[in-house]
């Protein structure tokens, strides 16, 4: 028993009581204000207005860019949170094991985390802008190119870019979260298995993958919402051009709100937003969940 | 395990076999043409002219007369380039200005480059005398002992094997610096001559370039002709490399095992020496570009890996476009954020872990779901909500925000820290009389420091590196955090990058270091947190 004596019935509650207020006021506060927003007329002044029986929405179904930005977001969700998944995962497995610099490796692996995105995003905007990029010059320099590339042709290519960035600067969170799953598994697990005969690939399917199924979950869900909400890569390198070609829905709402003044279509793409990640992330966890009671 | 005598010997024949096998071929490629260079050997022009004129002609006969010259004597076959400048003459008429080029793919093998007396070239002599002495070595390591099975081996036979190893390893680290060492000498160094800026050697340098590229005829015109020379890579440096690993692979097996475990041991390095690579580019960008001069980020012709001159001043002009501001601004607002939101989460935090009541799982649930509700998609609520209470375009607004939206990962992290200790001491400390708050103040605290440090040095960083709700709350330029004050010097008709990356570099140190400090803790931390109940 880890708990101690309570003196008063409400005491708990005045423990919660800064953190509640906190969030209430900063965060649920303005859930309300998006969810009333995306419902009411907003005049272009910022005057809210009576309900519109979901006007709002219609428009936002209506609008020919919706289709594409829906479509981006979830190449950019797929691929972003698959694949730094499983990079991540294979990083975790190789900073577990003991080799010569491990520490330093491990530090290095966390620089991406700590950076700011917008400062990530831009030096990588610059590291492939036109001929005078850094990936030309080191390429040139070294001799391995003999003329500069254009690594940003079309807007398929630098929705690329922008998603490689994506995975580059989470998988070192994927990693850590993964590896501090692998330091608490038991090596006596492993060592019955080896008794047993089992291969890398058996081991790894019913002894790792089982055992940091909880980590992996957390991390993958926190994930999913990170990667959805994430909005300086795309602003910072393309901001959604060629006409919202390679927006995701955050930067295609950020726009809507903040440069076309239609703060009821952002608001109401906000809402959606909020439908899609809470099926998405719900789904996962239930689904995982499963799967860990199996 | 332990292997039969005869099975080891088997095995370090083939692991000797194999090694001399790589160095042989080692030494046999670099007959092989590794860079292919493409140079004007001829250049030539004619003012004043019309092509195809007599003026023109007489030129372009000798032209191709230089050109078949040059390919009777080397046996390449050159390319004739013209180039065309119309323009007015002072008398109003209309003429051309025709530029001659003879250019010529050379190509050059690692004997030739080793031969050359080049920077380069003593690189790559560096790794081939590398390669010989691991062989002696690994001869030495493997004489009388060829059956002796890894475990039972004497140190006297081991290190040398190792070392042969190392050395390997040396010889294939050398390659990548051998083409940077090309990159100096061919184009580094003769760009920087032609600015005006010689190095000292420079002269020696040039000769020696002539004797490598124009066998000597160039004389004076090297540094004219080598502003024109293209180089690249050919296929022979590459298999170099390939065989250098093949070596190398080969000594770890004779040094200390199976052939499995030393492809996997490599396969590790590989994959961490890539990823590190990979991780550290984008700072050694910003680094570099930082201290470059405006005209030279922007140069496509700039050939470089290094500023051709750093400059310093880069980081004083920014100081006079308000960085320090920002990065006060970005201090204040961290320290406020993190102030905040630890004041609020560890009461939370401490409830959570050490009490029990009605409602503790729908407070949990409350906070994960706030963490499904970023700022990106509630600015507009936010800014309303903002301008509502007057918040908008202050430090203590944004501070507010950022410790409300890591409240979540604050309670998280603490309560995970607060569950993984014992409540002993403290259920001591209440029978001697402690209120609840002396309890966790006098006996928790200390105990959890660990944790509460990693949590506030994460908050710290969140706010730190927080863009977006910054950039729609802030308009005037003496509130603004790092992050968006960097962006002033990215506007859409003229980024500044060298202004750009230095004020990025100042924003970013100091915060990679913090977050280096609490590696260690940090994953622990957020699974802890996540996973006990």
């Amino acid at each position: 028993m880890n708990s101690i004596p309570i003196r008063h019935k409400w005491e708990p509650y005045l423990w919660l009581l800064p953190s509640l207020l906190l969030m209430s006021i900063f965060v649920v506060f303005p859930i309300g204000i998006v969810f009333k927003l995306s419902m009411s007329d907003i005049s272009k002044a910022g005057i809210v207005g009576s309900w519109n029986s979901f006007a709002n929405f219609r428009a936002v179904f209506r609008d020919p860019a919706f289709g594409t930005v829906m479509m981006n977001t979830a190449v950019w969700v797929v691929s972003v949170v698959g694949l730094s998944t499983l990079l991540g995962f294979i990083t975790a497995m190789v900073l577990n094991q003991k080799f010569l610099g491990r520490k330093v490796a491990r530090s290095i692996v966390v620089f991406p985390w700590a950076t700011s995105l917008v400062i990530q995003a831009s030096v990588w905007n610059y590291i492939i802008k036109g001929e005078y990029g850094n990936l030309n010059n080191v390429l040139l320099n070294l001799g391995i190119l003999r003329g500069a590339v254009n690594w940003r042709a079309t807007y398929q290519i630098e929705f690329a870019w922008e998603c490689g960035v994506g995975i580059f600067v989470t998988i070192p969170f994927v990693a850590f979260t993964v590896l501090a799953g692998l330091q608490s598994i038991d090596e006596a697990y492993y060592e019955a298995a080896t008794v047993d005969g089992a291969g890398f690939w058996k081991k790894l399917r019913h002894v790792t993958i089982p055992l940091v199924r909880p980590s992996l979950t957390v991390c993958t869900v926190l994930n999913i919402i990170y990667v959805f909400n994430s909005f300086p890569i795309i602003y910072t390198i393309t901001k959604g051009a060629p006409a919202n070609k390679t927006d995701t829905m955050v930067t295609f709402l950020y726009m809507r709100a903040f440069y076309d003044n239609q703060k009821g279509a952002a608001t109401a793409m906000s809402v959606i937003g909020f439908a899609i990640l809470c099926v998405c992330a719900g789904a996962y966890m239930v689904i995982s969940m499963r799967k860990e009671e199996r | 395990m332990p292997m039969t005598p005869d099975a080891v010997r088997r095995a370090n024949l083939r692991a000797l076999f194999a090694a001399l096998l790589a160095a042989a071929l080692f030494v046999a490629a670099l007959s092989l043409p590794i860079y292919e260079f493409s140079a004007t050997v001829f250049s030539k022009k004619s003012g004043n002219t019309f092509v195809g004129d007599e003026k023109y002609q007489a030129a372009r006969a000798e032209v191709e007369a230089a050109a078949a010259e040059r390919a009777a004597q080397t046996g390449a076959a050159p390319e004739i380039i013209e180039t065309v400048t119309e323009r007015t003459n002072s008398k109003g008429e209309k003429t051309s200005m025709v530029a001659f080029e003879v250019r010529e793919t050379m190509r050059r093998t690692g004997w030739q480059f080793i031969a050359s007396g080049l920077g380069c070239g003593r690189v790559l002599l560096a790794a081939l005398i590398c390669v010989l002495a691991a062989l002696a070595l690994l001869g030495a390591g493997l004489a009388g002992a060829m059956d002796v099975d890894w475990p039972a081996l004497p140190a006297a036979k081991r290190v040398p094997r190792r070392l042969a190893g190392a050395l390997g390893l040396a010889a294939l680290g050398l390659i990548p610096v051998f083409m940077m060492c090309c990159n100096l000498d061919f184009s580094r160094q003769i760009k920087l001559a032609a600015d005006g800026f010689p190095r000292p050697g420079v002269e020696a340098l040039l000769e020696k370039l002539d004797g490598f590229l124009y066998g000597g005829t160039a004389g004076g015109d090297v540094l004219k002709l080598m502003g024109g020379v293209g180089y690249r890579a050919a296929w022979p440096l590459w298999a170099l490399m390939a065989l250098l690993a093949a070596f190398v692979f080969s000594a770890i097996i004779a040094a200390d095992g199976r052939p499995g475990r030393a492809l996997q041991r490599g396969a590790l390095y590989a994959f961490i020496i890539a990823l590190c690579a990979l991780i550290l580019y984008p700072y050694y960008v910003m680094f570099i570009t930082g201290f470059r001069s405006n005209a030279e980020t922007t140069d496509m012709y700039f050939q470089y890996l290094l500023p051709t001159k750093w400059v310093w001043s880069n980081l004083s002009d920014i100081i006079n476009r308000g960085v320090p501001r920002y990065l006060l601004n970005s201090l204040l607002l961290s320290t406020g954020a993190t102030i905040i939101a630890l004041a609020c989460g560890i009461p939370a935090a401490y409830a959570m872990a050490r009490m029990r009541f009605r409602g503790k799982k729908a407070f949990l649930g409350f906070v994960i779901m706030s963490q499904m509700f970023s700022p990106v998609v509630l600015l507009v609520g936010i800014s309303r909500l903002m301008n509502a209470l007057h918040l908008n375009d202050s430090v203590l607004g944004l501070m507010l925000i950022n410790a409300a939206f890591n409240q979540a990962f604050a309670i998280w992290l603490l309560r995970g820290t607060f569950v993984s200790i014992s409540s002993e001491m403290e259920q001591a400390a209440h029978i001697d009389g402690c209120n609840t708050v002396t309890a966790m103040l006098r006996v928790l605290l200390p105990m959890a420091a660990p944790g509460i440090v990693t949590t506030l040095i994460f908050v710290f960083i969140n706010a730190w590196n927080e863009y977006t709700i910054s950039t729609v709350l802030i308009s005037t330029a003496a509130n603004k955090p790092i992050t968006v004050g960097i962006t002033q010097f990215s506007s859409f008709n003229m980024i500044e990058w060298q202004y750009l990356f230095a004020a990025a570099l100042v924003a970013t140190v100091p915060v990679v270091i913090l977050f280096m400090c609490i590696e260690k803790h940090l994953a622990a931390g957020l699974t802890a947190g996540g996973v006990k109940g």
